[in-house]
């Protein structure tokens, strides 16, 4: 292959991509070795080091897979992308790549430290000050890219994509940059620096990895289904919406404590109201996606990028639930948390990004994907298993929440309550960690040109279709 | 839309999101100062010492936090207050000197906000810290022995050695960073009334 005939930038998004691959699976590793301390807590003592206690795989996984994988992964995607909002193709390739390195340095670094020295015990921010410097700097370089294909005037081309875009690129650096000063870097009284972080845990979720995953969703699923949004000003007003409530959002994991109240009354409207705008954009992606089973049955991309939109949706339906006024005091400090981030993780970002790899890594490059059965793996046990931790943490975390709730139960007995459920959270986790193999097999095993036929779009093998029939015969 | 419409829309709504919650917050909860304790003649919350400071970062380079909220929430009869977690609710005056501050998103285990007055001996805290089931037989809060150091016990035990040993023949010596921890663990315990929370 003629390497001067890739687009500029895509070496980095390959980089970014890779990165994140590899970051998806040491992170949800990770992730299964420390649910299964809380399974079986004399674990620690078989390997009585720092680095393998609870405390610190917990928060070094989190930071892998939020900051290594969606992060990065949707960077990269997006890098891919963003010159077809404008037809502007991007200069400086190497800049680009030397910013895609410098996000990958700042991910390695980020996790050996919180793994060697533990995490900073800032909500959202586990990582040590000089590596969230080292993000922001690689992003000033990343997002000022992305930012020439927003293109300057926005007069044809996709609106809705670069809206969220557009609000992703604001949020990041303003939310870091100004989370980091005020945590670490002056004297903030303690009361107002858990504001800080629960702000700034807002911004990170749901203003800059979710606008992200919207702005892909937005822009490829009209793309691959040849649909275009039905109704732009429902999808206007979304997007205002979700600028203005976005940021409040972290509010509601303080229940009582030491938030002022109407902070935390706020707080529960906004999730309410984030949940009416995520029905409203399912609404505009049901229009894009009905009566395209068939497609969607058999495209990769398509089937993992509506599965992504409709967890999208089931989000923040998810958190509104958790957070209404007597749902939030009892299951505000339980594993019901963690479900509501395997659902947003896993099942809407995961799955974005998975069928934006699908959909964009061939752009301009000269490969495709191969007919293979590990496709159907990658669907199933991802989509699958994130469902299962999903509804197995959800579980826990009611019983938990009920059990908290009850001075009655003893305070020693309380992690109990957790553990006939991490067995199925635990072996489902273990089912996506398979599923995402698969994916990253098949990916390296594409780039490399390893199977003798490939085809740009990735289609299932044989989508097993239920007849009339067989059910008759299932029922005969 | 305008490129540049869209620009200040979504500025304009970070901006009000930043303002309300940061500024508005620090307003409201950033000045408050510490009252005087009638009774010690004292102001409240204390200031933390240098070495419970130092505690806060090893309690979260620990993970302490992935498992034990630092927040009891009322009201009176609140499960919380009724299991023994504080005698009120936790409110922002109690977070005025705490750097960083930590409020705790997780209850694997009990919440910490009061353990200074649940475990006020240093001995215990520290042997918990070394290995928990030496005070209670099934706990399942982590072993901590990488705090330790552990030394051949010599004709006789050092000061600060613990009260156990893991074999009879070592005694084990807290770091620095264990002294630290208990220090700040001590540290947390809000016994008296603020004018915003009075005691139960
Ligand atoms: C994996 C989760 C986990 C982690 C991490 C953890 N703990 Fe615990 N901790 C528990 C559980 C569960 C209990 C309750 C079991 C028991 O009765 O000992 C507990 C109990 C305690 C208690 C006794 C509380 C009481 O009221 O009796 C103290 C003190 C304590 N932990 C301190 C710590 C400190 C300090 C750290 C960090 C160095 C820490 N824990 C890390 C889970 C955890």
């Amino acid at each position: 292959m003629n390497r001067s005939r890739l687009p500029q930038g895509s070496t980095a998004a390959l980089v970014l991509i890779l990165g994140s691959i590899l970051a998806s699976l040491v992170g949800a590793g990770l992730q299964l070795l420390a649910n299964t301390q809380l399974l079986v807590p004399s674990l620690d003592r078989l390997i009585p080091m720092a680095w393998f206690n609870y405390g610190r795989l917990a928060p070094a996984s989190q930071f892998l897979l939020s900051y290594g994988w969606l992060g990065s992964g949707l960077l990269g995607v997006l890098l891919i992308l963003a010159p077809r909002f404008s037809g502007i193709a991007f200069r400086y390739g190497r800049l680009l790549f030397g910013g895609a390195l410098l996000w990958q340095l700042a991910i390695l670094s980020g996790f050996t430290q919180i793994l060697l020295e533990g995490s900073s015990g800032l909500i959202g921010m586990p990582q040590p000050r000089f590596v969230s410097i080292l993000l922001i700097l690689s992003f000033l370089v990343l997002g000022t890219g992305l930012t020439r294909g927003l293109g300057r005037s926005w007069k044809s081309g996709p609106l809705l994509p670069r809206l969220y875009l557009l609000l992703a690129l604001l949020a990041f650096p303003l939310g870091l940059g100004s989370a980091e000063a005020l945590l670490r870097g002056t004297v903030t009284p303690g009361s107002v620096q858990i504001i800080t972080q629960l702000l700034w845990h807002s911004f990170h979720q749901h203003l800059w990895l979710a606008p992200l995953g919207i702005a892909l969703i937005f822009q490829l699923l009209p793309t691959l289904t040849g649909r275009a949004a039905t109704s732009l000003n429902l999808g206007l007003l979304a997007w205002i919406a979700t600028a203005l409530f976005g940021g409040w959002l972290g509010t509601v994991r303080a229940s009582d404590g030491p938030i002022p109240s109407w902070m935390q009354s706020t707080g529960v409207v906004a999730s309410i109201l984030m949940a009416f705008v995520a029905i409203g954009n399912g609404l505009l992606v049901q229009n894009l996606t009905e009566g395209r089973w068939e497609e969607i049955r058999r495209t990769v991309a398509l089937r993992f990028l509506s599965v992504g939109a409709w967890s999208y949706a089931a989000t923040y339906i998810l958190l509104a639930f958790l957070s209404l006024p007597w749902v939030r005091p009892v299951m505000v400090f339980t594993v019901a948390w963690p479900a509501l981030f395997e659902v947003f993780h896993f099942l809407f970002l995961g799955c974005v990004l998975a069928g934006s790899v699908y959909a964009l890594l061939p752009v301009g490059r000269e490969m495709g994907w191969p007919n293979s059965s590990a496709l159907t793996w990658h669907f199933w046990c991802t989509t699958l298993g994130a469902a299962a931790a999903a509804s197995g943490l959800l579980l826990a975390g009611s019983f938990q929440g009920l059990a908290l709730s009850d001075a009655g139960v003893p305070t020693s007995t309380l992690a109990s309550y957790l553990r006939p459920f991490l067995f199925v959270v635990i072996f489902a986790q273990f089912f996506w960690l398979v599923g995402q193999i698969a994916f990253a097999s098949v990916l390296i095993a594409s780039l490399l040109r390893l199977f003798p036929t490939a085809a740009p779009m990735a289609v299932f093998r044989n989508p097993t279709v239920i007849r009339p029939a067989s059910i008759g015969h299932l029922h005969g | 839309m305008k490129p540049t419409r869209a620009l200040a829309i979504a500025f304009g709504a970070l901006l009000l999101t930043w303002v309300a919650q940061a500024a508005v917050g620090y307003l409201q909860v950033g000045r408050l100062e510490p009252v005087l304790n009638e009774e010690t003649n004292l102001t409240v919350p204390p200031v933390p010492s240098g070495l419970a400071h130092t505690g806060a970062r090893v309690f979260a380079s620990q993970g302490c936090l992935e498992c034990h909220s630092l927040s009891a929430r009322g009201p009176k009869d609140s499960a919380d207050l009724t299991r023994g977690w504080g005698q009120r609710r936790s409110v922002a005056r109690d977070y005025l000197f705490r750097d960083p501050a930590m409020l705790g998103t997780a209850r694997i285990g009990p919440d910490l906000s009061n353990i200074g007055a649940r475990m006020p001996e240093g001995d215990k805290l520290m042997q918990h810290l070394y290995d928990p089931r030496l005070l209670k037989k099934n706990s399942t809060c982590p072993t901590h022995p990488w705090l330790f150091v552990k030394k051949p016990a010599g004709p006789k035990a050092e000061p600060d050695a613990l009260q156990v040993s893991p074999d009879g023949w070592h005694q084990l010596l807290p770091s620095y960073h264990a002294k630290a921890l208990v220090a700040y663990l001590q540290s947390l315990n809000a016994n008296y009334a603020l004018p915003e929370a009075p005691l139960k």
